[in-house]
């Protein structure tokens, strides 16, 4: 077993937009959490409101947001799925992923590590990563910020030693005055205590985390159930009118999916992002749609931002919600438009041109056994072979979006010019049953020309009941 | 012209390879063609270079001017490597650049409107460098006497025997020879040019549409 505690040591503050003046969280009168601006100023966690303020006049202070922090939490451990099944929350502000299991995989703890720091930045969190054999361990290093990794249950105690006490957390302020005046600073002193004196005097709890934190006793640890289908809730920092602003804020969720779906080696086609109104107004589904199911998360965010640079807000956003609720496999075959090859180096191009353009804007032709030409092509989501008996040389590229009368003289049909017979005819005809069909085409008895125009343009016309018609190009 | 720059990709047509630099169409560059009409035989003059890149990758068609026609599409090139993309206004070359920065195509064709500035033409011509494919521009006739960034630019006109290529722009010495390439058409070339010759009298006209 080997245990990675990601810490968010400044969680409390995180959700909240970011700022560049000093600004601190508050709860009880003291300070929780302070910016970087904040710190600059001399402020603390734990001072008082007041002596801060005193500090910094101009300080911006604000409430802390318990629920909202639980929730961002909680959106983090569906990320960290795409690292390891075993994943526990250690609230307030800490994650456990067992990692043991997963290192070959991602190939080294180094690169794991890295790779999951890298994408908490890119969610604009500051985190705190240490490992160590047991998960108490793991949280005592990340709480004293010591991110060395401690591989081997041996070196564990010596290296838990140094740290002070405060790691220890859930301590009383009682019991931290008495070991003090007892002459314990580090943990080291108080592993040198008899366990059993230690019971008596502070409870069974205090010996029974050494013992935990150095692996001697066992340490369960309640293992993070992760949804069945995905739709998590953000609340926003501040009410957002400006659709572009969002996808900062999106981001965690897609970060979160993407660790979601890739635990279950899934991918999604589509997923949609619900913007939320207040007073009672529906919300805005903003639909993100893939060539292929995908699980990238540098994709999603590439489909999305092409949406929210087009998508107009009809009411400020306070609430987002994203909901994934077909997740595919992406093992199989789920090829999409173009095939393996394609999917991965065209299919980012083809989401970002459906995103802008439309959905229908980019697809793949096929051939529709129908005589009519008018009827003969289709359009598909997916290129497929077309079928080789409905190939035809003869026919032309273009046709027009529908025939185009042409006038005739002297017996010739015109287009710019008498027009020169070169090939035909040749006869369409269709039956009575295709009379009432709704493409417009119906019911056909056409024959079909080949004709040049003086300028040499080819162009394919039929005649029919009701004179010349100009239907197609030969380009 | 052969010893001049990249390779190009052969055009299937041995009179116009001669006059090209690189003996074929441009890789990584912008070919602008410029025809008369349409229906000339325009999409017939890329049709061999077109089948090559389709091998590679798929041949994206933007903004066409008229609506594929499925069976005359399959008959030329495998349709379930080609990608078909409706765009309009500035659109079209914002989805260019898009499909040409990938570098995932076989080749490019796309028709871009008349407006469509130097500017967005130097962004297209800088998108497409450092890949393999070729990227044919189609534009309207008034673009003829602008400047252009692409690197190579032709006039196409039709003619009894095919399709007529001036070379507007090339790199190298300028061109100044007429060609005329007997591309494929779905009636032999042959029996056009019976009829043209000397001039189409209107009896002869009248008789073939009897």
């Amino acid at each position: 077993m080997l245990w990675l505690c990601l810490r968010f040591p400044a969680l409390p503050l995180e959700v909240f937009p970011p700022s560049e003046s000093a600004s601190v969280v508050m709860a009880q009168q003291r300070v929780v959490c302070a910016n970087p601006a904040a710190e600059a100023a001399g402020i603390r966690p734990g001072m008082r409101l007041a002596a801060a303020l005193g500090l910094a006049p101009g300080l911006q202070v604000l409430a802390r947001q318990a629920p909202r922090e639980a929730e961002l939490l909680y959106t983090l451990a569906c990320w960290a799925e795409g690292f390891t099944p075993q994943v526990s929350l250690a609230p307030a502000d800490e994650l456990l992923l067992e990692i043991g299991g997963c290192l070959r995989l991602f190939g080294g703890l180094e690169v794991l590590r890295d790779k999951a720091l890298g994408e908490l930045q890119a969610q604009g969190l500051s985190v705190v990563a240490s490992v160590a054999p047991t998960p108490l361990g793991a949280q005592w290093l990340a709480r004293a910020a010591d991110t060395a990794p401690c591989l081997s249950l041996l070196d564990l105690p010596a290296r838990l030693a140094n740290l002070p006490l405060a790691v220890l957390g859930d301590l009383s302020v009682a019991t931290l005055r008495t070991l003090t005046t007892l002459g314990v600073r580090a943990l080291g002193d108080l592993f040198a205590l008899p366990a059993a004196g230690l019971r008596r005097r502070f409870g069974r709890e205090l010996p029974q985390w050494l013992a935990q934190a150095c692996g001697e006793l066992p340490d369960p640890r309640p293992a993070f159930v992760f949804p069945a289908q995905f739709a998590q809730r953000l609340e926003l920092p501040a009410k957002v009118a400006d659709a572009s602003m969002l996808q900062f804020a999106a981001r965690r969720l897609l970060a979160s999916l993407a660790g979601w779906l890739a635990a279950r080696s899934a991918g999604v086609s589509e997923c949609v992002l619900q913007l939320e109104h207040e007073d009672g107004l529906p919300p805005t589904d903003v639909r993100l749609a893939f060539a292929a199911p995908t699980a990238e998360l540098a994709r999603l965010e590439r489909v999305l931002r092409e949406r929210l640079a087009h998508c107009r807000l009809q009411a400020q956003v306070w609430r987002l919600c994203l909901i994934a609720s077909s997740p595919e496999a992406l093992n199989a075959r789920t090829l999409g438009l173009f095939g393996q090859e394609a999917a991965l180096a065209l299919a980012p191009v083809i989401e970002r041109l459906r995103a802008r353009l439309g959905q229908d804007a980019v697809q793949g032709l096929s051939t529709c056994a129908d005589h009519r030409p008018e009827c003969a092509s289709r359009r598909l989501n997916e290129a497929t072979p077309a079928d080789p008996v409905l190939a035809d040389p003869r026919q032309p590229r273009w046709l027009l979006a529908s025939p185009q009368a042409l006038s005739e003289r002297e017996g010739v049909p015109q287009y710019g010019g008498h027009l020169m017979r070169l090939a035909g005819p040749a006869r369409i005809e269709s039956g009575w049953w295709q009379q009432g069909e709704s493409n417009g085409a119906g019911d056909v008895q056409r024959d079909y020309f080949v004709a040049a125009t003086p300028h040499g343009e080819w162009l394919w016309i039929f005649r029919d009941a009701r004179g010349w018609w100009l239907q197609g190009v030969f380009a | 012209m052969a010893g001049q720059g990249q390779a190009g990709l052969s055009s299937g047509f041995p009179a116009l390879d001669a006059e090209l630099p690189g003996s074929g169409w441009p890789r990584g560059a912008l070919t602008e063609l410029i025809p008369a009409h349409s229906g000339i035989g325009e999409l017939a003059l890329l049709q061999p270079a077109l089948l090559e890149c389709v091998k590679q990758a798929p041949v994206a068609v933007l903004a066409p001017p008229y609506r594929p026609h499925a069976p005359a599409w399959a008959a030329s090139l495998p349709l379930e490597r080609m990608l078909w993309i409706e765009a309009s206004g500035k659109e079209v070359a914002w989805a260019a650049e898009c499909l040409l920065d990938s570098g995932a195509l076989g080749a490019l064709l796309v028709w871009l409107p008349a407006q469509t500035d130097a500017r967005a033409l130097r962004r297209l011509q800088l998108a497409a460098e450092g890949h393999a494919a070729p990227a044919f521009v189609f534009r309207s006739l008034q673009t003829l006497r602008q400047a252009s960034p692409a690197p190579l630019r032709l006039a196409l006109s039709g003619s009894a025997l095919g399709v007529q290529v001036r070379i507007l722009k090339r790199r190298g010495p300028p061109c100044e020879r007429l060609l005329c390439l007997p591309v494929e058409r779905p009636v032999a070339q042959t029996r056009l040019a019976a009829r043209l010759t000397p001039v189409p009298v209107l009896h002869v006209l009248q008789a073939a549409w009897a």
